[in-house]
This record gives structure tokens, sequence and C-alpha cells, in this order.
């Protein structure tokens, strides 16, 4: 059997991303090998070129007819296509931001880069993962490398910190999701493919039983992790205000939207016997953290924890989509995850911005930014604006689709709950902007007074400023002129058969021993015994 | 019942006697070296457990990850730490105890009662035995394809992310002077003193010396 | 392929036909592999610091051990007898748990290796199909041995013996298996019978040493490094540590660990025989010697030949290559532990890597003789 016949048997074509971001991967590496440290001034390039070259390769898998591959590993529907490429995204909008930052923590960039990219590839796999294996792995190749990025300034011991909470809190609660889907396969009587775990779990009598309720429980408890929903968000500030700033960006949002993507895949394909619960249970943790992400934010001093504590509030939002389980649903949840990609990574380029000119990031050494430096105030404040859901912005009609999604399909507390918690909202995200533009130049911060001339010739800013000005852009532009990307959410909905209800409710059991696999297993063994 | 029955049994029964004991003097003993070595006493015993179960390719493997890599990477970390100072003991700990202690029985009674309650449905495939290591490796190349490649690099990650954070960094001078304006960035740790350590100077030592490079 | 001498299946049906039921004629069997492992490996060790004490005398130009014995063969009994009887001291301050379970974890593992070493078709105690797998995995067991006992003994030296050891143990692994993996990759088992007779058939042309020559060094090296023997002794080098984790045990405790030691060399040595000397095999292959002289396979005493020659050319290559080991003790420099580390990561890793690679490659390329 020959290459070219594998791949078409495995359909192995629907990872070619994921295989564009492994040879870049590999290329950051082994040309840093070779080139030494001066190899700083290309690989970040190299990295966000392989990444855009990986969405351009995203953009042919839209709306595949054929999109299962390895056997069932992998499904490339257009759910996940979406959230791989705001995965895909997020990385390359977090690479523009590292470059400087990472160079001036005098640590080597090319690992960052290696990690990073290893984690939006873990992240990528999440979102396609369709048997349970898969799952596992990917969930724990973004998990790593998270807690690799997190620890990666080692000689800060904030950093350090960081790492240990979130490797201790991450190990565990992965553990957790390990004994839910072991209980699932249990259950199926040996499945680990998700369409095939539901029909085996009805086919074997154990629908109701509460080994069900107990793996639902437990993965639910494993994903919360990772979207740092309410019981399970403890890690969240500690981590976000420890590690480097460029990796709380990716972890805000990569991190968060494959997980996000692994509860739909993962609950609406596994768990549609026991939907009415798994439905309850996410409604608590939305109010939950929708509530307690946006009150306690209000008592923050420094800016990243006000940023982790507004992203709890922001995955509280999410999943409202989540919870209201129809297509306007879940296509808002998805309209709001673009939007938020750009204004939450817009927010935290500016911060590192702050960091690297004045070396804080308390929110007090804000107050009269603007006399000094306007580029910054401006685009700062339009993300945190938007973030709260000022109308012209983006984030108001991401906001503005969920709520409404959530009136139709009738869940009125939570949508009552959601524009409560997001006045609340508004109040910290306004406050910062007023201490940055209302006050007088002799009320104006020690560090803002010592503000550095603004240069953007030095190594590593002309990307920040490209990724400044691009979140500026796209979180102005893009609430006024969101009807593609409405549309391009909308789609992703329609064409996944997996979140169509004819299909949800029960698949028929597919042959265990389906062509490809029969074939590919009579030819290894053949090899073997060859 | 005859001979083989009898001393699966009999080894069974010592086997889970084994791993319940050295489990829970993991957990409740205080000297921390004692609940390493105890821990390489419970992957032993459910190696045992696994050759039961006609799994040697299994058990084999759980001994050599778990008792020769995993426990001996924990016993390296716990003799290589200076233990500074005893801790003080809290107030009221008992509490803290009690509790644990009757989440964690909660927890057991429940997964207790749901392994009894459910109807698992068992397979009746033959067991592989001696040819596992094939079935292992026909999976690994044909359903199991992509998780096994994503293994590989998620390996190649924890390598290169186990030498960044154990090896020494020496920078240039010149990104050292262009530092100062960050006080945030200010790093505890002087990087110039360590840089007079020459390479292959007897104070070499295992966390660092495969890993320098890009001096 | 004969079946060879069956000894199992004889002594069960020689009980049987006695008038004993089948179930206790298996019981009856199941304490001789046991026995038959103890004593076979105690006595290796016995001639093996025989050997030592010879080779080195010789390689000193010394005459070593005259008078007990002729040529002083009693002298390895004498030795054993006196650890045996001498005093049993527990230091006051150490852990005398930990440090009397210390030098059994270190030789247990040794001793059930012994468990897939084939001397015969048929001559070995279990023919698993993980094979080699399961030496390479009990190996890895020792290391917590030797921290147990470098940690219990409360002494510096002794700590940092045992972590050498253990760091040594598990860098020396890596290259180890990964050689291994490319003779299991051309054999197509793990099983050591099917290694061996894999090797059969051409005679010694056919043995792996000759298609495997990289990976033959490689695990020679890395086998010496794991039985701790000098150019690699680091764990007890005495100029620096006293005598490493061995420091503060006396009597039978510290025999338990000369007892490992030497077992393993005898063990790796009888391993490197199997995987890449052919094992049981004659220099010739002797099927084709029984045809040429048209003797038929199933002749008794033909079978009762080919045995013995079996366990008779096993020990002798094994033997060759203890020779070799006490000879490159003698002659070589110890290396620093920088050095030894270097030399197993930096060197000995990659290498065996590329080995294995080529393997895969040459398997692909040439079917016919690297094992299809």
């Amino acid at each position: 059997m020959d290459f070219a016949n594998l791949v078409a048997q495995l359909n192995a074509g629907t990872i070619l991303p994921e295989g564009i971001i492994i040879a870049t991967l590999l290329l950051v590496l082994v040309g840093d090998l070779i080139v030494g440290r001066t190899s700083s001034r290309w690989t970040p390039y190299v990295a966000i070129a392989g990444l855009l070259a990986a969405v351009v390769a995203l953009y042919f898998q839209w709306n595949n007819p054929n999109s299962i591959s390895f056997l069932g590993g992998f499904n490339s529907d257009s759910l996940s296509v979406i959230f791989r490429v705001i995965i895909a995204l997020s990385a390359a909008l977090t690479i523009l931001m590292s470059v400087r930052y990472v160079e001036q923590s005098g640590t080597s960039l090319a690992e960052f880069l290696v990690i990073l990219l290893t984690a939006t590839l873990g992240g990528m796999f999440m979102a396609g993962a369709d048997e349970l294996v898969m799952t596992y792995v990917s969930f724990e190749t973004l998990g790593i490398s998270s807690y690799l990025l997190t620890g990666y300034m080692k000689r800060d011991p904030r950093s350090n910190e960081a790492a240990l909470k979130y490797l201790l809190i991450g190990a565990s609660s992965s553990a957790i999701f390990l004994y839910g889907i072991s209980l699932l396969y249990g259950l199926s009587g040996g499945e680990t493919r998700l369409t095939a775990i539901t029909a085996n779990i009805l086919a074997n009598n154990v629908d109701q039983s509460i080994g069900l309720l107990i793996a639902l429980v437990f993965v639910i408890a494993g994903i919360a992790f990772k979207i740092a929903a309410v019981p399970f968000h403890q890690w969240t500030p500690d981590v976000y205000e420890g590690s480097p700033t460029p990796v709380v960006a990716f972890l805000s949002v990569g991190s968060k939207s494959a997980g996000f993507a692994l509860a739909i895949r993962l609950l609406v394909s596994a768990f549609p016997a026991v939907s009415e619960q798994w439905h309850f249970v996410l409604a608590a943790l939305a109010i939950l953290s929708m509530l307690l992400g946006n009150v306690v934010a209000l008592a923050q001093t420094s800016m990243k924890r006000l940023l982790a504590y507004s992203s709890i509030g922001q995955a509280g939002f999410v999943m409202i989509g989540l919870v209201l389980g129809t297509e306007a649903g879940y296509a808002s949840m998805i309209f709001y995850l673009l939007i938020y990609l750009f204004m939450n990574l817009g927010g935290f380029a500016c911060i590192i911005l702050f960091t690297l000119r004045t070396g804080t990031d308390e929110i007090s050494e804000y107050s009269g930014l603007y006399q000094k430096d306007p580029l910054l105030t401006l685009c700062l404040s339009v993300c945190l604006l938007s973030l709260g859901g000022i109308p012209p912005l983006a984030g108001f009609f991401g906001k503005l689709y969920l709520f409404w999604a959530g009136w139709q399909a009738g869940a009125y507390w939570l949508v009552l709950l959601g524009l409560i918690t997001s006045v609340i909202s508004i109040y910290y995200y306004i406050r910062v902007v007023k201490m940055m533009v209302v006050k007088e130049p002799e009320e104006m911060s020690e560090a803002v007074k010592n503000y550095p001339a603004v240069n953007w010739n030095l190594p590593g800013m002309r990307p920040l400023q490209v990724g400044v000005v691009f979140a500026l852009v796209t979180t102005s532009l893009a609430g006024i002129l969101s009807n593609p990307l409405f549309t391009l959410a909308n789609n992703a909905v329609l064409l996944t058969p997996m979140l169509q209800p004819t299909i949800t409710t029960i698949q028929p059991a597919p042959n265990p021993a389906t062509p490809g696999y029969a074939d590919l297993e009579s030819e290894t063994k053949e090899a073997i015994e060859g | 019942m005859n001979l083989a029955d009898g001393v699966q049994i009999v080894s069974f029964g010592v086997l889970a006697l084994m791993m319940l004991g050295a489990a829970l003097g993991v957990v409740l003993l205080e000297n921390i070296v004692y609940s390493a070595f105890l821990l390489g006493g419970v992957f032993i015993s459910i190696a045992g457990l696994y050759i039961l179960l006609n799994a040697g390719f299994v058990a084999a493997a759980q001994v050599l990850i778990y008792v020769g890599a995993v426990n001996v990477l924990i016993l390296f970390g716990i003799m290589l730490v200076n233990k500074r100072q005893n801790f003080v003991p809290l107030r009221n700990a008992w509490v803290g105890k009690i509790t644990t202690a009757a989440v964690c029985l909660g927890l057991f009674a429940l997964l207790g009662t749901m392994v009894l309650a459910t109807p698992w449905a068992i397979s009746t495939a033959p067991v592989a035995g001696d040819t596992s290591t094939v079935v292992i490796g026909m999976h690994f190349f044909s359903d199991f394809l992509l998780p096994f490649e994503l293994a590989s690099v998620l390996l190649l990650m924890a390598l290169i992310g186990a030498i960044v954070l154990a090896r020494r960094e020496f920078l240039p001078d010149a990104l050292e002077r262009e530092e100062t304006q960050q006080p945030v960035l200010t790093l505890p740790e002087r990087p110039r003193e360590l840089a007079s350590a020459a390479p292959g100077s007897p104070d070499r030592t295992l966390g660092t010396s495969p890993t320098q490079r890009n001096v | 392929m004969n079946s060879g001498i069956d000894l199992q299946g004889s002594f069960i049906q020689l009980l049987v036909d006695l008038g004993l039921p089948v179930e206790v004629a298996r019981v009856a069997w199941l304490p001789l592999p046991m026995l038959l492992v103890l004593v076979g490996a105690t006595l290796g060790v016995l001639v093996t610091t025989w050997l030592e004490r010879k080779i080195s005398a010789a390689a000193q130009q010394r005459i070593g051990p005259e008078f007990a014995g002729p040529l002083g063969m009693l002298i390895p009994i004498a030795d054993g007898l006196k650890l045996l009887v001498k005093e049993d001291i527990i230091p006051a301050k150490a852990d005398s748990l930990l440090f009397t379970l210390g030098p059994a974890i270190v030789v247990i593992p040794v001793f059930l290796s012994f468990l897939i070493v084939p001397f015969g078709q048929n001559l070995l105690i279990t023919d698993l199909g993980i094979g080699v797998f399961l030496w390479i995995s009990l190996s890895s067991i020792a290391p917590i041995g030797l921290l147990m006992a470098g940690y219990a003994s409360n002494n510096k030296y002794s700590l940092l013996g045992g972590l050498r050891a253990a760091a040594q143990s598990i860098s020396y692994e890596i290259p180890l298996a990964l050689s291994v993996v490319a003779i299991v990759m051309m054999s197509n088992s793990l099983s050591t019978i099917d290694i061996v007779q894999q090797q059969s058939g051409y005679g010694i042309l056919g043995w792996n040493v000759w298609r495997q020559p990289i990976g033959f060094l490689i695990f020679w090296i890395a086998a010496l490094a794991e039985c701790e023997r000098l150019p690699f002794d680091l764990p007890e080098a005495e100029e620096e540590l006293v005598a490493g984790y061995q420091t503060e045990y006396a009597g039978i405790k510290f025999g338990l660990f000369y007892l490992g030691s030497y077992v393993n060399l005898v063990l790796s040595s009888l391993f490197v025989s199997v995987l890449y000397l052919g094992g049981w095999n004659f220099i010739i292959p002797i099927e084709s010697l029984a045809s040429w002289l048209s003797i038929s396979e199933s002749t008794p005493w033909l079978q009762v030949l080919t045995g013995s020659l079996g366990i008779i050319m096993t020990l002798l290559k094994a033997y060759l290559l203890v020779f070799l080991a006490i000879l490159l003790r003698w002659t070589l420099p110890r290396v620093r532990i920088d050095q030894l580390l270097d030399l197993g990561w930096k060197f000995l890793l990659p290498v065996s890597l590329v080995n294995l690679l080529l393997t895969a490659a040459l398997k692909l390329t040439f079917p016919f003789a690297f094992g299809g």
C-alpha cells in the first residue's frame, strides 16, 4: 500500500491545517537550532505565516461533505473548522504581541513559539476530536503546553507560582475528566467513537443509569476547568496575574474556545440521553460565572486580574448560547467567540504595550494616559467598551445576538441575569476608560509621568503595533459590518450534521468494522506477519 | 475449584491487600519518602493485577513506566530538595482531616454504588493474551493512528519544555543593558555569575549539562 | 523445527506414571524451576568472582588465589561463607526497615529476569510473549532499591551513590531498550526463543551481530553501565564516595548487593549472547550437520547432544563476554560523572535512534536479510 492510497483511505486531507502547523513548528525548532539566537528575527513571522496558511487551508475544508477521517478519530465538519480558525487566529495574534515581550524578558523566543504552536495544535485537534482517546490526548497536549507557557518566565517567582498552581489544578481536573470518559467507555461496552457511544449506551439500557450521570458530571468538571466556569475557576486569577501576558491572552481566547468546542461536541453527541441534566448543570455554571466573574471584577486593582475575572464573566455569557441548545444559540455562541477573539486580544495587546513601557499593570497607574499615548488609550478604550457591550462596537452585537437567541428560546431568567451582569461589567470597564481619558495632567500617575517617548522602531515593536491596530479596526468595524461574521456563524451551525436536531437524537449504530477499518486491519496484519 | 483458580484467587487477594495497604500508606504516612516508596508498591500491585487479567504487556509497561520512570523521578525530586523547615502543626487540623475522610468515603460510596448498580456490557471477545502486543500495534496503526501520532508531538514538546525549564540562561550582554527601563521584568537571579561555569567543569550536573546551546 | 527436550512434560509424565494425580504432579514441578534459577545464578556468580580474581591477577602479573582448592577454586565459596556469618550491622541512625529492604529490591528483579533466558528450544522457564520487554521493565526496578539503600543509610556518600546509580541506570536504559527494539524489529517478536530461532539456520553467519554491529556495541556499553561495572562504576567510585550506596552495608546485606551486581553481569552477558550471538546455536547449524551425516533429528542421543551443546554454547558465549567485561575493568580508567551522562544522552541515545531507523529502512529494502 503506497502513501497516497493510505492518505486517501484515512481521509487524511482533513488534518492538512494541523499538518501545516506541525511543519511550521519543526521549521522554527530546527531553524533556531541551526541558526542560533539571531533566528529570533524571522521565527515569529514564520510561525504567523504557518498559522495563516493553516487558516487558508481551513477555508478549503469548509462544508466538506466527507468530514470524518482517521476511521472516526477526527471530524472536520464546519463546526470544528470555525473553532479551529478561532484558535489559529488567536495564536497568530498572540505571537504578534509576544515578540517584544519575550525578547525583553531575556528568554528565548523560538522555544516559546514551539510550545505555543503545540498548544494551538492541541486546541485544534480538540475542536475536531470525535473519539475519546483523541479527545484526551489533545486535551493533554493543550494542557501541558499551557502549563509550560505559564511557567515560561522561570526567573519570575510569580510565573513559577502560577505554573505550579495551574499544573496541580489542571492535572487533577484532567484526571477527573479521564475518569468520566473511562466511564463512558465502560458504559458503552468498549466504544471510543462518540457517535457509537450514544448508540451503544441506548442499546445497553444504561441511558438512565447513575453511571452515565456520574460520567456527565466528571466530564463537565474537566471541561469547566478549561473554560474557567465558576466553581472550577479558582486557578484563573492567580494564573492570569502570574503568567506572561501574551500567554494569558492565548489562554483566555484560544484555550477557552477549544474548551467550548469540546463541550459542544462531547455533550451533544455523547450525552443526548441525559440532555436535560447537562443543560441544567451548564445553566447553573453560566449563572454562577456571570455573577461571580462580573461582581468580583469590580474590586480588582490589577489590570490582569480584572481581565481574568472579566473573562470568567464572558465565559458565562458564552455558555448561555450553549445552554439554549437551539441553532440560534450555537450560532450566537460562535459569533460571540469570534468577536471576543478580537476584542479580548486587543485588550491584552494594549496591556502588554503599557507594561513594556512602564513596567506595571496596576489600574491606578493608567490615569492620564490619554495625554501621553492617544493610540494606546483609544485602542484599550474601544476594546474594553466592546467587552462591556457599548452599542456601536462589536461586543454589543455579540451580546445582542446571544440575548436575542436566549429570549427566543424562552430562557428569560438567564437573559435577564445576563443583562444585569452586563451592566455591572460596564461599570468596571468604564472605570478604566475614565481613568485614562478624563484625568487632568496634574492627576497623572507616576508611571505615566515617566512614560517613554513612543518609538515603534525598537525590535519587536512593529508586530505589536500591527496587532494593536488590527484589533482596534476589527473591534470597531466588526460591529457595524458584522453581517459576514454573522452568516459565517450561522452557516457553521447549519452545515454541521451533528447539531441538526433530527440527527442529534440517535444515530444508527455504525458498523464497528467499517470497510476502511477492516481493510487497514488486514493490511496491517499482513505487514506484521509478512 | 482447580489449582489455577485457587492460585488466581489467592494472588488477587494478596495483590489487592498489598495495593490498598500501600495506597493508604501513601496518603496517611507523615514521612514523604515512605509515601514515595509505597507509591512504587501500589504501581507494582497494579501491574500484578494486570498479569492476572492476562495483560502481560500492559503489566510490563506499567512497571517500566510507572515504577522505572515516574516513581524514580518522584524519588529524585524528593531527595534533591533541601527540606529547610518542618511544617508548623495547624490548629484544628483534625477538622480538615475528618472532612477529607468524609468526602472521600462519600465519593467511594457513590462510585461503589454506581459500579454495582450499572448493568455493564461485558465483552465476549477472546482475551488476546500473548498476542496482545500485535493487537495493540494494529490499533496504533489503524483506528488510533491520529492520537498515537499526536502523542509524539506532545512528547517532543514536553521534552523541549523540560529542557527550557531546567537549563541555565546565558544572556547576551546587549539585551541585558537594554532591559534597564523595565522594573517589572527585573530578574532576581544574576545570569552573568552563572555563566562562569565553563563547559566541562566538574560541577555540571544532570539537570543542565545536555541542554546548553546558543552560548 | 524439532521441539527438542521437554523437561516439564517428561517430569509431569513421569510422576503421573508413578501414580500421582496430574494436579499434584504440576504442583511438584512448580518449585523446581525456581530452585534451578537460584542455584544456577548463584553458581554462575561463584564462577564469575573466581574468574575476576584470576583474570585481574593475570592482568597485574600476579598469581591470584591459589591455596583454597585447585587453582583457588574454592575461594568464592569461602567468600560467600564469610559474608554469611559476618555480623550484620545496621547503623544507629539508619532507617532499619528501608535499609533491609533496599538490597532485596535490587536483587529480586535480577533473579526474576532469568525466567526468560533460553538455553535451548525448550530449555527455559517460560516462553513469554513479551520476552525481552520483561527484562527491560524488571531492570528498571533496581534504581528504586538503590535509592532506598542510599537514603536509608543516613550517610551523604550513600545518598550520592544511590542518586548517581539511579541516574546512570535510567540514562542507559534508553539506548539499551532502543537497541533491543531494533533486534525485535528484525525478529518480529519479543520472545527470546523467536529471537534466537530467527538467527539460526546459517550458523555463525546468521547471528545478529553481523546485522546489528552498532546495536551490539551500544547494547554492550549500556549493559556495562547498567551493571555499574568499571569504567562506569561511578556509584561506588571509592576515591570520591567511599563505596557509594554500599558504604554502610556489611555482612549478608552487602553480600546481596555483591551478588546482585555479579548476577546482573552474568545476565547481561547471557542476553548479549541470546540477542546478538545466536543463543544456543552452534557455529555451524546442527540440523544440517545431522542430515549431512544422515542421522534422524528425532534420535534420542542426538537430542540430548543438541540440548547439552545448546547449554554449553550459551554459557560459553556468555562467559566470553564476562571475560571481556573483567578485562575491561582491569584495563580502562573510570570516566567522570559528566562524561558518563554526556556519553549516554549525547552520543548513545542519538546513535541508537539512528540505528533503529537504519534497521527499519534496511528491513523495508532487504526484507529477506532483515527479517521482512
